[in-house]
C-alpha cells in the first residue's frame, strides 16, 4: 500500500444505470421481468420500506419510501424482493471494473452511476463520440463477461447494463445532467463552451437542491436553469446565501468541477463461515469483533489506520446484508472501527440467520496510533514480550508439521442445547 | 468472479481457512439394547472396540431446531464397565446412535 496521488480529469464522462439495483435483480431473475416487482430497502429491516420499484409496479401506483402494506394495498399482484446488496455491489464493481480499461480515472458515485475522466483520451479515441463509444464498448464487454458466466443471464433486455446512459461534458455537473437527458443504450455529448446553452434548457430539479429551496424557486416562477440564470448572481445569493451562489454557478455553467480518480487500495478482508447460520445480534456482534480484530493483525494494515469499513454478510436462503462505515478519524483500534458497524447492526439487523460474515477493510489512511518501536509501560512490554515468544512459537510448530495446528477455542451458541454447537475452534495466528 | 469464487479467494488467499471447527461432534456407533430400550453395550466400528454399559443415568430428550431441519434426539448418559462416563443418543428420526461426551 502506498500513497498514490489522485488522479483528476476536467471532462468527463457521467455512466447512469438508473435502478441498478432492480435490474440486477431481474437479470438474475427473468421470470419477474413481466410481473410487478419492487425491491425493498436494505437498510430499514424493521420496517421494511419500497426501495426500487419497476415500471409495472410504478403504474399501479408504488412508489419507493412506501412500507410494504401501502404497495400490496395498491399493487395485490405486486411481488416484494429481499435485497441482495452484496451481489449489487458485485455487479457495480464489474460495471467500474470495465470502465477503468477505458480510462485510468473513474470515481464511483452511488450504485448504478460512475464518473469517468476523459482527459487525454482523445489520442486514442479521437472526439468525444469515440470516447463515449469506447466506453459503451467496455462496459458491453462486461456484461458479455456476466452472460457467459451465469446461464440465468442470457436476455440482454434485462441485463443492467443495457440500460447504460452516457452524458459527455465538461465536470461532472454537466456530464451529469447530460446523462439524466439520454436514452437507454444512448449518449448525450454537451460540446466546450456549449454548457451554458445546454443547461439553460434544463428543469430545476437536476440541481442538487433541498426541498425547501425548490419550493422557493418555483413559487418565484423559476422552472429551469434558463430562468435561473436570468437573475442577477448577487440576487439569487442575497435570498439563498451561500449555497445560493453555488447554485447558480452550477447552472450557468461556470463551476467544473474534475473527476477523482481513486486508487483502489488493496482491502484486507477477513471472514467467518458459521457452520450453522447464526440468527443472535449478540453472537453476530461478537464475531464483528473478532474479525475486526484477525484484519486489524494484518501485517499489511501495519502503518495504516482503517478509514472505511464494509461488513457483509451472506443470509440463509440466499439474500445477503451490507454495512458500511466511513469514519471520521480514522482508526486502529477495534472499539472505534467496531461501534458503527455495531450500531448499524442494531438498527437494521440482517433479515434472516447469517452462514457468512466477512469484514473488510476498505480504505485507509496513513499513520498509527499503535505502539510501534518502544512499550509504554511495563505491561505493554510483557505482553509485546508474550506475543513474541508464541509468534517464535508457532512458527516453530508450522515449520515441524508444515501445516498450522494452532487454535483458538471460541464459544459459538453456549447456550444451545446441542453440544456440538456450543464451541468450536478457529486458526491462530499469534 | 462469483459468489463461490470470491469466497474461495478470500478463505483461501487472504486468510487461509476460516472455517469453524466444531468441538465435541457425536460419532455414530452400534448401540446393544435391553428391553427397556436402554443401552446395555455399545460397539464403535471406527475404533473397533466394544464397551458394555455398567450404569444408566438420567435420560432426557431434545427436539430443537424445527424452524429448520428437526433434531429429535433421546439422550442416555451412561457409565461403561472399566470407567467412561459418556452420553449415548438416538437420532428419533433416523433410528441411529450416536456417542459424545457428556457437557
Amino acid at each position: 500500500m502506498t500513497l498514490t496521488p489522485h488522479l483528476t480529469s476536467d471532462s468527463a464522462a457521467c455512466c447512469w444505470i438508473p435502478l441498478f439495483a432492480l435490474r440486477c435483480e431481474l437479470a438474475r431473475r427473468p421470470e419477474l421481468a413481466s410481473r410487478p416487482v419492487a425491491l425493498l430497502a436494505p437498510d430499514t429491516a424493521r420496517t421494511p420500506r419500497v426501495w426500487q420499484v419497476a415500471p409495472l409496479a410504478r403504474r399501479a401506483g408504488v412508489k419507493p419510501g412506501m412500507t410494504v402494506s401501502q404497495a400490496i394495498g395498491l399493487c395485490p399482484a405486486l411481488k416484494l424482493c429481499e435485497p441482495d446488496p452484496v451481489h449489487y455491489d458485485e455487479q457495480f464493481s464489474q460495471l467500474a471494473a470495465a470502465l477503468v480499461t477505458v480510462s485510468p480515472v473513474v470515481e464511483p458515485v452511488e450504485l448504478g452511476r460512475v464518473f469517468v475522466g476523459t482527459d487525454g483520451l482523445e489520442g486514442l479515441y479521437g472526439a468525444p463520440e469515440g470516447i463515449v463509444e469506447a466506453i459503451k464498448c467496455g462496459v458491453r464487454s462486461a456484461e458479455c463477461g456476466i452472460e457467459s458466466e451465469s446461464p440465468l443471464i442470457n436476455s440482454a433486455p434485462h441485463t443492467p447494463h443495457s440500460a447504460l446512459r452516457v452524458g459527455w461534458g465538461i465536470g461532472k455537473f454537466v456530464s451529469w445532467v447530460a446523462a439524466t437527458r439520454a436514452k437507454p443504450g444512448e449518449a448525450v455529448i454537451v460540446p466546450v463552451g456549449g454548457e451554458a446553452k445546454f443547461l439553460a434548457s434544463q428543469r430545476l430539479a437536476v440541481l442538487p437542491l433541498d426541498p425547501d429551496t425548490h419550493r422557493r424557486l418555483l413559487q418565484l416562477g423559476i422552472k429551469t436553469l434558463g430562468a435561473l440564470v436570468a437573475l442577477p448572481e448577487e440576487a439569487v445569493v442575497s435570498q439563498f446565501g451561500h449555497a445560493g451562489r453555488r447554485l447558480w454557478r452550477l447552472a450557468a455553467g461556470l463551476v467544473s468541477e474534475p473527476v477523482v480518480g481513486r486508487v483502489v487500495p488493496e482491502p484486507i478482508v477477513a471472514a467467518l463461515t458459521f457452520f450453522t447460520p447464526v440468527g443472535e445480534r449478540d453472537l453476530l456482534a461478537h464475531a464483528l469483533d473478532k474479525l475486526v480484530d484477525r484484519a486489524l493483525g494484518d501485517p499489511r494494515r501495519s502503518g495504516w489506520q482503517v478509514q472505511v469499513v464494509r461488513v457483509h454478510a451472506e443470509l440463509e436462503h440466499g439474500a445477503s446484508w451490507l454495512a458500511e462505515a466511513t469514519l471520521k478519524d480514522p482508526s486502529a483500534t477495534r472499539e472505534r472501527i467496531v461501534a458503527p458497524l455495531k450500531t448499524q447492526l442494531e438498527r437494521s439487523p440482517p433479515a434472516g440467520a447469517v452462514e457468512r460474515l466477512v469484514v473488510e477493510f476498505t480504505a485507509f489512511a496513513p499513520g498509527t496510533a499503535e505502539l510501534q518501536l518502544f512499550a509504554r509501560d511495563a505491561g505493554a512490554a510483557a505482553r509485546a514480550g508474550r506475543r513474541r515468544a508464541l509468534q517464535s512459537a508457532a512458527r516453530e510448530i508450522a515449520l515441524r508439521i508444515r501445516r498450522p495446528m494452532l487454535y483458538h477455542v471460541i464459544e459459538v451458541q453456549p447456550w444451545s442445547r446441542l453440544p456440538e454447537r456450543r464451541y468450536a475452534l478457529i486458526d491462530y495466528e499469534p | 468472479m462469483n459468489r463461490e469464487q470470491t469466497r474461495n479467494a478470500e478463505a483461501g488467499t487472504r486468510n487461509k481457512t476460516d472455517r469453524l471447527l466444531a468441538l465435541n461432534v457425536p460419532h455414530r456407533v452400534e448401540v446393544e439394547l435391553d428391553a427397556n430400550g436402554l443401552p446395555i453395550g455399545m460397539r464403535d466400528a471406527g475404533y473397533e472396540m466394544s464397551r458394555s454399559v455398567e450404569t444408566v443415568g438420567e435420560v432426557w430428550r431434545i427436539d430443537d431446531e424445527w424452524w429448520r431441519r428437526p433434531i429429535s434426539r433421546r439422550c442416555v448418559e451412561v457409565i461403561f464397565e472399566g470407567g467412561g462416563r459418556v452420553v449415548l443418543f438416538e437420532d428419533l428420526s433416523t433410528g441411529e446412535w450416536w456417542i459424545q461426551k457428556p457437557a
